[in-house]
């Protein structure tokens, strides 16, 4: 679904992502790679295999999106470096002419140094003319900007007649700010309120939908 | 002059306070001197301790070679009974000026003695489930339990039919593995698989065994408090408010009073408006559930003990444990949803040997008057519920699995043979068991060559833990009983009140007012996981609300409800409930139609919210539930359709917003019993269930860490939620056991798979009446007004997602 937001074009995609037009810049959010690893090097069984859906759908995404920059709003990496380290290697060796940029979240703490060696830029906040983005929201608002965010987990339940009810991710929309949906497989929801003043855009398996 | 027995130790003692030994206490000196293992089964307040006790002393004092080390284990399942066992036992010790030393070890005993414990047993420890797969996950238990002649389960009837149930099966298996000629004691009340129960305590072990039982019987008597003009009780409800007049005017007439409530919730708002109708109350009012402090609660059970309440409001968090002897009456608000409970609660009044226990039945909606006659009808025949025993808990066996490994390690042989001899694990297979193995050293199955799992290794065959913070956080998290993301709700000064769900606080304002410990707090701040209050003079302010399970009513009471509804056509001698309940019935025959025994009523009504459908099997909202979700995938099978489903223990209702082919689907054997699991299974809302029981799996089996309440663990990233777990297991390793025991317990104890054939036998026979309602019945009013819903669709989840969004912009 394509939405304009300070007339500047943008498309909520149904994968769990953002695309800006005028940039093709893909905007990405908590990943959480080597989640997996990380709980069961503390005995904590989740299945590797679970891991690798998020590899598949990445790339399947650069493969249909072709961005020339791709903004990871952090959490890219749930904890430290594991083995999940060289399978992101692995994908990011794949798409030579996208510039990639890691915009740091709470999770990631793997040094810098290593995604220098990939050539991925970290940074804490990227703001242009328009837009900030961040990983968490930002704790004063810059007048006339929207801060772009991730962190939050959107989610949103629909409910209707019937009194049937359903939980879904989505991009939640506000005056000041965009929260997207976590991107990983590994994550889970955190239900928004349904304030007036928001948009909320529902993510359905193959589409989004605006809902209030 | 009392009658001597063979057991010297008692005869001195019993002469010297002056008493009698029933018949049962000698019975059981004698099956325990002759080496049985056995249970016992007795009323409270008619000395069961003391029959257990003074065998376990003839036995320490017969022998020739002095003992070292502990002699008799003693496990009961809460610790203010722990103390109340201690009291009794130490007194025997200190009046007969016995050596036989006596200590307590529960989740409260302090670092100190624990210590003290450790470097030197006393002869008898007196300790709960939890507290015993402690001291087995630590270095070198052998050799504390290699002298070990008697484990004493107390309250095994409690204990049955949970997990908790489950580890003190496992401890044995261990006990019994490191002594086999360990003796195990039960002590359980009446409930109606008194056999199994021995079974299941007594294990497959080789040995004698023996039932003791005692013909005493607790007089009790029970009435039913009606409203003065039944016409004006309300149809639907929960709380019974409307009754306070009448509750206020039993507790002024009593010496000291308990009223049950059956949620935490409940309570809270029964104790404010309580204190609202008569003020004169302050004081001597206390209000007493499982979210308040310790110290509260202490507080609250020495007041009662001393006879200085007059009224105490209570959950289950006082169906167990010290004897109130000041406490004459109990009055029961609300459905106590089976005999057994009911009895029990009785039970707490009139705690002297001989006494008469008083209750009173306060129902909180017209036709739940019913029920006043079937408590009685069933306590006249003595039809107790069964406590249905968890069998292949494969997280229990994780968690215990791992357990040993933290102390001394094990072979897996060996703890395999071994559980094979409890009830609960008796049906495990080698590959099973093989699973758990893995899943504790490999974490589940792997394709990925590089593994990097840890928690169990294996060492020359032993498996063990390596890790200290593995090991740490596994010893933290010991245990069954999974608490909810819990906040502490403190003053300003510290001082701790209770805990409420995360939920509800996040949902109020600095500033806010709420209800909460029979006090009006102001919520000032949060930080992290406490909420800081104080006091505040707003009358006004919300209840919080405490998830939890909701009972379903026992089999034995819908079976006598059914005939208790029937009697209304009777013209012969009728139970007073039934009698006032006739305009009731008279309403429901109007409206609707009143059924016989031999027919099933099915109500259908249009309304705005969509066309509803009533079906009324009297047979406990579990099965309901169960039932519900079949027939709605039974009907979808004619079209696709979307259901929401509401039920009580009475009925259940199907609401759609398509009308539903009822008649079509009663043609198309909508009530046939054979192949449910088949069709349950279909249903997606099993896979809803399924991960709610989840929850508590992961949390056993050391997937979520939780830790203590007020002790949490910095975790650093690694917590992910049990529906998380549920679903990328579901996505990616089916075959693992503790998803499939989420889905055994479901068909268990949630949709009663058993009962749920029973009763579609049943309205198989039963003629069906259908009626039309122009406006809802005295039956069906409850029902719709209940507040959790389930729902059913086999609809698309696209379908479904742009159905909801056009009629939600339709409204727009």
């Amino acid at each position: 679904m394509t939405i304009e937001i300070n007339n500047f074009t943008f498309t909520l995609l149904y994968e769990k992502a953002l695309y800006k037009h005028d940039e093709r810049l893909l905007i990405i959010a908590d990943v959480h790679l080597g989640k997996a690893n990380h709980f069961r090097k503390e005995g904590i069984s989740i299945p590797a295999e679970a891991q690798a859906g998020d590899y598949l759908n990445l790339e399947k995404l650069f493969n249909k999106i072709n961005p020339l920059k791709v903004y990871f709003l952090g959490d890219l990496f749930h904890s430290t470096y594991n083995r999940d380290w060289h399978y992101f290697c692995d994908l990011i060796a794949g798409f030579p002419s996208i510039k990639f940029t890691l915009i740091k979240g709470n999770h990631d703490i793997i040094n810098h140094k290593k995604f220098k060696e990939i050539c991925i830029e970290v940074t804490e906040t990227i703001e242009d003319s328009a837009f900030v983005y961040s990983h968490d929201l930002l704790k004063t608002t810059i007048t006339g900007k929207l801060n772009i965010v991730g962190h939050i987990h959107p989610g949103t339940v629909l409910s209707g007649m019937g009194r049937q009810s359903i939980k879904l991710p989505c991009f939640y929309l506000t005056e000041s700010v965009m929260i997207i949906p976590a991107f990983g497989v590994l994550t889970g929801l955190y239900s928004m309120d349904k304030s007036a003043a928001a948009k909320i855009y529902a993510v359905l398996p193959d589409g989004v939908r605006r809902i209030s | 002059m009392a009658l001597a027995t063979e057991n010297k130790i008692a005869d001195t003692w019993f002469q010297k306070n002056n008493w009698q030994p029933y018949d049962f206490q000698v019975k059981t000196w004698k099956a325990i001197a002759e080496g049985n293992s056995g249970l016992l089964n007795a009323p409270t307040g008619f000395g069961k301790t003391y029959a257990i006790w003074f065998g376990v002393l003839q036995n320490f004092y017969a022998k020739k070679k002095k003992h070292y080390g502990l002699h008799c284990l003693w496990i009961s399942p809460l610790r203010a009974l722990s103390k109340e066992i201690y009291i009794a036992t130490e007194r025997v010790s200190s009046e007969l000026q016995l050596d036989y030393t006596i200590g307590l070890r529960t989740g409260d005993t302090t670092a100190k003695d624990r210590a003290k414990q450790k470097k030197a047993m006393p002869h008898a420890l007196i300790t709960t489930p939890e507290s015993v797969h402690l001291l087995m996950a630590q270095k070198g238990y052998n050799e504390t339990f290699k002298n070990l002649d008697f484990i004493i389960v107390d309250e095994w009837h409690e204990l049955l039919g949970t997990k908790r149930g489950v580890q003190v099966e496992l401890a044995l298996s261990r006990l019994k593995a490191i002594n086999p000629d360990l003796k195990i004691w039960g002590i359980s009340a009446t409930i109606g698989n008194l056999e199994e129960a021995k079974d299941v305590l007594l294990g497959a072990y080789a040995g004698k065994q023996v039932m003791v039982r005692t013909q005493l019987e607790k007089k009790l008597i029970t009435e039913t408090v009606f409203p003065d003009v039944i016409e004006k009780y309300p149809w639907g409800g929960h709380l019974g408010i409307k009754l306070i007049d009448k509750a206020l005017e039993i507790i002024r007439n009593s010496k000291s009073t308990l009223l049950f409530t059956n949620t935490r919730s409940q309570c809270e708002i029964w104790y404010q408006r309580l204190l609202e109708r008569d003020p004169d109350l302050a004081g001597a009012m206390a209000i007493h559930h499982g979210s308040l402090s310790e110290d509260t609660r202490l507080w609250v059970e020495d007041a009662l003990h001393d006879g200085i309440l007059k009224v105490v409001v209570c959950t289950s968090s006082l169906d167990l444990g010290v004897d109130f002897r000041p406490v004459d009456t109990v009055i029961q608000a609300g459905s106590p949803k089976g005999v057994a409970r009911y009895m029990q609660r009785a039970g707490r009044s009139g705690h002297q040997p001989g006494a008469t226990s008083k209750i009173y039945f306060l129902p909180t909606h017209s036709l739940e008057i019913v029920e006043g006659a079937a408590l009685r009808h069933a306590i006249a025949h003595s039809e107790i519920e069964q406590r249905i025993p968890y069998i292949r808990s494969f997280d229990v066996l994780v968690q215990y699995l791992v357990t040993l490994a933290v102390s001394d390690g094990f072979k897996a042989n060996d703890i395999y043979n071994e559980i094979l001899q409890t009830h609960c694990y008796s049906s495990v297979s080698r590959e099973e068991f093989d699973w758990c193995l893995s899943f504790i050293t490999e974490g589940g199955n792997t394709l990925d060559a590089y593994n990097e799992f840890h928690k169990v290794v294996i060492e020359n065959g032993i498996y063990k833990v390596t890790s200290k913070r593995i090991a740490m956080r596994h010893r933290l998290s010991i245990g069954t009983i999974a608490s909810d993301s819990m906040m502490q709700v403190k003053f300003l000064g510290g001082a701790r009140i209770g805990s409420i769900e995360e939920w509800f606080i996040s949902r109020l304002n600095p500033g806010d007012a709420f209800w909460f410990a029979g006090r009006n707090l102001e919520l000032i701040r949060v930080k992290e996981m406490n909420a800081f209050v104080r006091k505040s003079s707003s009358n006004k302010g919300s209840f919080p609300s405490w998830q939890g399970g909701r009972f379903p009513l026992s089999s034995n009471l819908t079976r006598v409800i059914r005939q208790k509804i029937d009697e209304h056509y009777s013209t012969g001698e009728k139970y007073i409930e039934i009698s006032k309940l006739a305009t009731l019935f008279e309403e429901q025959k109007k409206r609707s139609h009143l059924p016989h025994i031999g027919e099933l009523l099915i109500e259908k009504i249009k309304t705005k919210e969509g066309y509803h459908i009533f079906i009324y099997p009297f047979e406990g909202r579990n099965v309901h539930e169960g039932m519900a979700m079949l027939f709605s995938y039974r009907i979808s099978q004619i079209r696709p359709m979307t259901f929401s489903i509401s039920m009580n223990d009475y009925g259940f209702e199907l609401l759609s917003d398509q009308e539903i082919p009822l008649e079509e689907a009663l043609g198309n054997a909508l009530f046939d019993s054979s192949n449910i699991s088949n069709d349950i299974y279909h249903s997606i809302n099993i896979a809803e269930m399924a991960k709610r029981k989840f929850r508590d799996i992961a949390s056993i089996a050391g997937l979520v860490f939780t830790g203590y309440p007020g002790k949490q663990v910095k975790t650093r990233h690694t917590q992910a939620s049990a529906q998380l777990f549920f679903s990328v297991f579901s996505d990616y390793e089916k075959n693992n056991l503790l998803l499939q025991q989420a889905y055994d317990e479901v068909m268990t104890f949630q949709m009663e798979e058993a009962r749920m054939v029973d009763a579609l036998h049943r309205m198989e026979s039963q003629d069906v009446i259908i009626k039309e309602l122009k406006q809802f019945s005295p039956f069906c009013f409850p029902i719709f007004t209940e507040r959790f819903r389930e729902k059913f669709t086999n609809e698309k989840l696209e379908d479904r997602i742009n159905k909801l969004i056009d009629q939600i912009e339709k409204q727009a």
